[in-house]
């Protein structure tokens, strides 16, 4: 009797523990099959993280640092002058140094004429003509 | 007694073993994850830096000389800056009139557009320097001596005449992904003092 008694309640123990261990390893492999179920998300989770900080904070940054750099700040003219460049004077335009020179030669030309009559003045008021 | 508590142990240490297997096995995979993360986050990154490009650049020296042969032009340069009025200077005009490097563009061969301008006439005196540039045609070669005795060889890609109402600023100055030169000067109809356009030469380096 008492073999029977004890062998049934070692199998029911056994039983007890064989269920509870498959409770255990579904519950510790709901755990694990949700992490590499959530290991997916935890993946998606650093994946997202790492991939996202590798990919925007190192393709994003130093592509669109070179991008930007390319289009706005180090721009490879350092200076762009405004307007068109004036490359080309035609015969009927002078340049400043002919202007000064015009100048130049008008007052001579005028210096010339005063002298001239003030010297035919004289010689008029001195032959008392 | 003993046998029936041996068999008991028996029993219940099997179940447990088969427990703790299950259980193993959850964690080394779990444990494979990390590593295809690892795995994979590597082999992203040197796929970003692999999109470099190589440009046959030359290093950075001022231009002394240059020639174009197809036009018959062979003059030394001279540097011009901006004017007070922030257009671009211009050369003298003097009987034989220079070309000009704009100094606030790259040298010729440096990665960007390098500005060299010269005049078309030069008033009383007769031709300028580039009297002939809307001559010039896809192909053409343009040499650059440089001060450091190296030569930078262009060749034509665009002859372009734009209104000076019009000139294209972004074009002619904005930036470009590889060494490229830009000849200036004036063109088409004559007015009293100058003219209405603007000849613009487009080439990239070669040599």
């Amino acid at each position: 009797m008492r073999r029977t008694v004890l062998s049934a309640l070692a199998l029911t123990c056994g039983a007890v523990l064989a269920s509870t261990a498959p409770a255990f390893a579904a519950g510790a492999s709901a755990a694990p099959t949700r992490t590499p179920s959530a290991v997916p998300s935890a993946t998606r989770a650093p994946t997202p993280a790492p991939t996202a900080e590798p990919t925007r904070s190192a393709s994003t940054a130093p592509s669109a640092e070179p991008s930007a750099a390319s289009t706005r700040a180090p721009s490879q003219v350092a200076e762009v002058p405004s307007g068109a460049p004036d490359t080309g004077v035609t015969t009927g335009s002078k340049s400043s140094d002919d202007m000064t020179t015009g100048l130049a030669g008008a007052g001579a030309a005028a210096l010339l004429v005063g002298g001239g009559a003030f010297v035919v003045v004289r010689r008029r008021r001195t032959t008392g003509v | 007694m003993t046998s029936l508590s041996r068999r008991a142990f028996v029993t219940a240490a099997t179940a447990t073993l088969l427990a703790g297997c299950g259980g193993g096995n959850g964690t080394t995979s779990s444990a494979n994850a990390p590593q295809r993360q690892g795995s994979s986050t590597p082999s992203g990154q040197p796929s970003a830096p692999s999109s470099a490009k190589t440009a046959h650049a030359l290093a950075r020296s001022v231009p002394v000389t240059l020639r174009v042969p197809a036009i018959g032009v062979d003059t030394p340069v001279i540097q011009l800056g901006l004017a007070s009025d922030g257009t671009v200077q211009v050369p003298p005009i003097t009987a034989h009139d220079r070309a000009g490097w704009y100094r606030h563009s790259p040298t010729p061969g440096q990665t960007g557009p390098s500005v060299i301008l010269g005049h078309v006439t030069v008033g009383a005196y007769g031709d300028g320097v580039f009297r002939h540039l809307a001559k010039l045609r896809k192909g053409d070669r343009i040499e650059a001596g440089l001060e450091n005795g190296t030569t930078a060889t262009f060749t034509v890609t665009t002859v372009r005449t734009v209104a000076k109402a019009d000139f294209p600023s972004d074009e002619v100055y904005g930036n470009v992904a590889r060494p490229e030169l830009r000849l200036i000067t004036c063109g088409g109809t004559r007015t009293g003092t100058g003219y209405l356009d603007n000849v613009i030469v487009f080439a990239t380096l070669t040599g």
